[in-house]
């Protein structure tokens, strides 16, 4: 009887170890580790800075939420179809989250419906799709970030001038929301002309912004709604020698968006925040896991960034990547 | 019931005794192990912190020398005295020698020269300077932290002195005087790659997610890896606590999360090198410790559980046997050896109880035979008496005879007194058989018939198959006597005594009847009790046979009277029929 006693301890604390084998299993640290796929619009970081800044929110928040990222995405912003691939082969993977920058407005819907029918949590971050897919929706308020350069505008041209406004991809969600934003803001105190699409394609814009100028002698404003755009539309500025007369007002800030506006070529720049996009993000999906549900839009915010503020302390760290961060 | 309540009060005392000490030893154990992980984690954190201190103040040493080299160099002094020494081939020499200090310190970003009246030269002219800075602009922003003739050193910033070049750096500003009573001339910009401080803070591991930031004496933050939170206000530190402590170690809860903060502060660079360590990390040992104390209280418990269990058996069964044998002897079975298999004070009670049930059973069987020598001798007493009351009687008539002269009678009746005793009336034998008893009773029933002659008539009749029984001897003769002298002696006119046996089942049932003038009830009841003597002797000899009756064959049998005043007596003796052919 007694050895029975004792043999049922000795089993009971075997049993306990083969559980145990190195994890505690009622701590913190005991539930596998989640896995995020992180699909980005581009992974071409040189020409575009503002995902870099994505990745590195997205790194400080896998490592503050215990989750496991893989970022990745086409090396244009355009190649849709690319982007389409790298979706569905995510879905293969069984990941707990896919957060995801759609390239496109709509084609990446069914593909969206599909990843939450497979029971995989979806985070949109930056640009969003047209359906209600998505658990929860991170980026900037595209509407409210279109405002803010019709207001910058305005700082610099009069009642009634005539104004362009220079758009990038057509159907893209946060295209459609910033042209209107502007449009809405600007259509009752200016002369606006009609939307030109620049693919960001930043020779492309260049073309367009240079025929503009030079068709256009009345022409006052310039809202170039996003960073390849914006880029163009300088340098086409910058030739013609307009550049006291002209305002143009940009959007985001890469390296040679930054150094038009050193050079007051660029009169303002509408900055996202792309670090909060990526940490806030991921966070959500660290949220979702944990069965809390987080706001359905999370909005990161933007601000207008001219020559007098981009090096203020707390505007250096927002506008300038650093050097080495995105590697860790 | 007992032998439970030993066995389950042990097996209570064992786990209670084990739960204390395993609480007691838990708490004890957690409270020095997490001081101690506290005090460890201190410890080796202040002299990792201090260590990145002192590597943090040697590089802003290296970036002094290099100042102070250059605001000593002959070149730069005639360069930043006046304007006239300006020239191409001065410019070159001097961003020459920049450019040695930048290849020998990879660290050294860039090296700048600012004159009050807006020259400059910088280390590298890979794409000259930014035509975007205002350069006497900038002379007046960067003199306004220069002691004169002192250095300073500025929070991690974006340096765009440089055209097409947005390098992060930290700056070391030093002033540079024409002559010692002089204004400043110019300011020796060295910049250092930011990305040496990072990379020094970042390599320093603190657990899964703590890390090392640093802040400036005003408390802008020099290096933090996290620092677009803290400016998202999605992430805070409590900087002015820090800052006060001047170095130390501070506990707290920040973000919802237990933290330790290690600070070391410098009074060269004005730097306070914060480590973060989070107290959850620290005590992930612990949640360790906690899981195998958790196993081993188990065990512990168990076994305990089980040792409990294997000595209250060991005390519980000798004793519950023990119980059981004493039991036996309770209900009266002496009978029993009690051995139990122990060897302890359970098996001494055990033998002691064995011994003394034995003396209990000698005791008994002695005095049973104590008393049944007691009986046989009352027996022998009782017998012995009604011999001679029996002669004493006939003796007595046999006198009243000759005083008569009826000599003839009396004859007769010696000659049947002398039958009588021939008949064996002495010999030794307690019982004889119903048909002698009969023989008995008809000799004396003759001589009584020779006393009372017409006045006196009796009937015998016994069922035959009685005839071989057996029966104490002289049992009936009292009665008859009984029923001539209480009965029909004192009845005017004839008497009748009737005397008839038969057999119920095992049990003999001898009637001895008169037509007399029977008892009273008092009279009945002193007869059988035999506490009022009667008269004569008669009383004796129905006494005797009842004392006999029961001390031969045990209270269930005996004699009973039922007597009517006027009509008479029946005396009913019941005996049981032994003896003899049962068929």
């Amino acid at each position: 009887m007694v050895l029975l006693f004792l043999a049922a301890a000795v089993l009971f604390a075997g049993v306990l170890t083969i559980l145990y084998r190195g994890q505690w299993p009622f701590g913190p640290g005991a539930e596998a580790p989640r896995k995020a796929v992180v699909i980005f619009k581009t992974i071409d970081y040189t020409n575009t800075p503002f995902w870099g800044n994505v990745r590195e929110g997205v790194i400080s928040a896998a490592r503050d939420f215990s989750i496991d990222v893989s970022v990745r995405g086409t090396t244009s912003e355009s190649d849709i179809a690319g982007q389409v691939d790298i979706v569905r082969k995510a879905m293969e993977e069984k990941p707990d989250a896919i957060v995801l920058a759609a390239a496109d407005y709509n084609i990446l819907v069914p593909l969206a419906h599909e990843i939450r029918r497979r029971g995989i949590l979806l985070v949109c971050v930056d640009s969003f799709i047209h359906s209600d897919d998505a658990n929860v929706r991170v980026g900037t308020d595209s509407y409210e970030g279109g405002q803010k350069c019709g207001a910058a505008v305005m700082r610099y041209v009069r009642p009634g001038d005539t104004v362009a406004v220079m758009s990038y991809v057509k159907g893209s969600s946060t295209a459609i929301d910033r042209e209107s934003g502007a449009r809405d803001f600007l259509k009752d105190k200016v002369s606006l002309l009609g939307t030109l699409y620049s693919d960001s394609d930043a020779d492309k814009a260049y073309v367009q912004a240079a025929r503009l100028i030079a068709e256009t002698p009345a022409l006052r404003g310039i809202v170039a709604l996003n960073d390849p755009t914006a880029r163009g539309a300088a340098r086409a500025l910058a030739e013609s020698g307009k550049t006291d007369s002209i305002a143009l007002v940009g959007f985001d800030n890469s390296f040679p968006v930054l150094k038009f506006v050193e050079r007051g070529i660029i009169r303002d720049t509408v900055v996202q925040n792309p670090f909060n996009m990526g940490y806030l993000g991921i966070r959500a999906v660290r949220e979702l896991l944990n069965g809390k549900k987080p706001q359905p839009f999370i909005n990161t915010g933007s601000i207008d960034i001219s020559k007098e503020n981009m090096f203020l302390p707390e505007n250096q760290k927002l506008l300038f990547l650093f050097p080495a961060a995105v590697d860790r | 019931m007992k032998i439970r309540r030993i066995q389950n009060s042990l097996i209570r005392a064992f786990a209670a005794l084990i739960v204390f000490t395993i609480v007691l030893l838990g708490a004890l154990s957690y409270y020095f192990l997490q001081k101690t992980l506290i005090q460890n984690a201190e410890a080796t954190t202040m002299q990792l912190v201090s260590q990145l201190n002192r590597v943090i103040e040697n590089y802003i040493g290296y970036m002094d020398d290099i100042a102070l080299m250059a605001v000593n160099n002959e070149d730069v002094r005639a360069f930043m005295r006046s304007p006239a020494n300006d020239s191409p081939s001065l410019r070159a020499k001097i961003s020459s020698s920049f450019d040695v200090i930048r290849s020998v310190r990879k660290d050294i970003d860039s090296v700048f020269l600012i004159t009050r009246d807006g020259r400059a030269i910088a280390a590298t002219q890979r794409s000259g300077l930014n035509p975007s800075v205002g350069l006497t602009d900038r002379f007046k922003e960067l003199e306004i932290g220069v002691a004169p003739g002192g250095a300073s050193i500025s929070s991690a910033h974006v340096e765009n002195l440089v055209d097409d070049r947005y390098a992060w750096v930290i700056s070391l500003v030093r002033d540079m005087r024409a002559a010692p009573a002089g204004g400043s001339v110019g300011l020796i910009q060295v910049d250092l790659n930011y990305e040496v401080i990072a990379s020094l803070c970042r390599n320093i591991q603190l657990g899964s997610s703590g890390y090392v930031f640093i802040v400036n004496r005003n408390g802008e933050i020099v290096y933090h890896p996290r620092q677009q939170l803290l400016y998202g206000n999605l992430k805070s530190e409590r900087i002015s606590d820090i800052l006060a402590l001047h170095g130390g170690n501070l506990s707290t809860v920040v973000d919802g999360r237990g933290i330790l903060y290690t600070s070391v502060s410098s009074p060269e660079t004005g730097w306070t090198v914060v480590a973060v360590s989070y107290l959850d990390e620290l005590f992930g040992m612990i949640r360790e410790a906690e899981y195998w104390f958790l196993m081993l209280s188990l065990l512990a418990f168990v076994s305990a559980i089980g040792v409990a269990y294997f000595i209250s058996t060991n005390i519980s069964h000798p004793i519950e046997s023990l119980r059981r044998a004493m039991q036996s002897v309770e209900s009266g079975n002496f009978d029993i050896d009690i051995t139990v298999s122990a060897s302890n004070e359970v098996y001494q009670l055990a033998r002691d109880c064995d011994i003394a049930v034995k003396k209990v059973r000698d005791l008994i069987a002695q005095n049973v035979r104590e008393q049944e020598l007691k009986r046989k001798l009352e027996l022998q007493t009782l017998q012995a008496q009604i011999n001679p009351h029996f002669l004493y009687n006939t003796l007595d008539s046999i006198i009243w005879m000759i005083e008569l002269g009826e000599y003839e009678r009396a004859i007769d009746m010696t000659s049947s007194l002398a039958r009588f005793f021939r008949l064996g009336v002495n010999r030794g034998a307690e019982t004889i058989s119903v048909k002698t008893e009969i023989e008995y009773l008809e000799t004396y029933l003759a001589i009584q018939k020779q006393r009372y002659k017409d006045k006196l008539s009796y009937e015998v009749s016994f069922s035959p198959d009685l005839y071989d029984r057996q029966i104490l001897k002289l049992l009936l003769q009292p009665l008859v006597e009984n029923a001539i002298y209480h009965g029909i002696k004192n009845k005017e006119g004839p008497g009748l005594i009737r005397i008839t046996g038969e057999r119920r089942d095992a049990t003999m049932i001898i009637r001895v009847s008169d037509n007399g003038v029977g008892m009273e009830p008092t009279q009945l009841g002193a007869l059988t009790n035999g506490q009022i003597e009667p008269s004569r002797t008669s009383g004796v000899g129905v006494r005797n046979v009842q004392e006999r009756i029961r001390l031969y064959f045990g209270p269930d049998y005996g004699l009973q009277f039922e007597s009517t005043p006027g009509a008479g007596t029946v005396a009913t003796l019941r005996i049981p029929a032994i003896g003899g052919d049962v068929n």
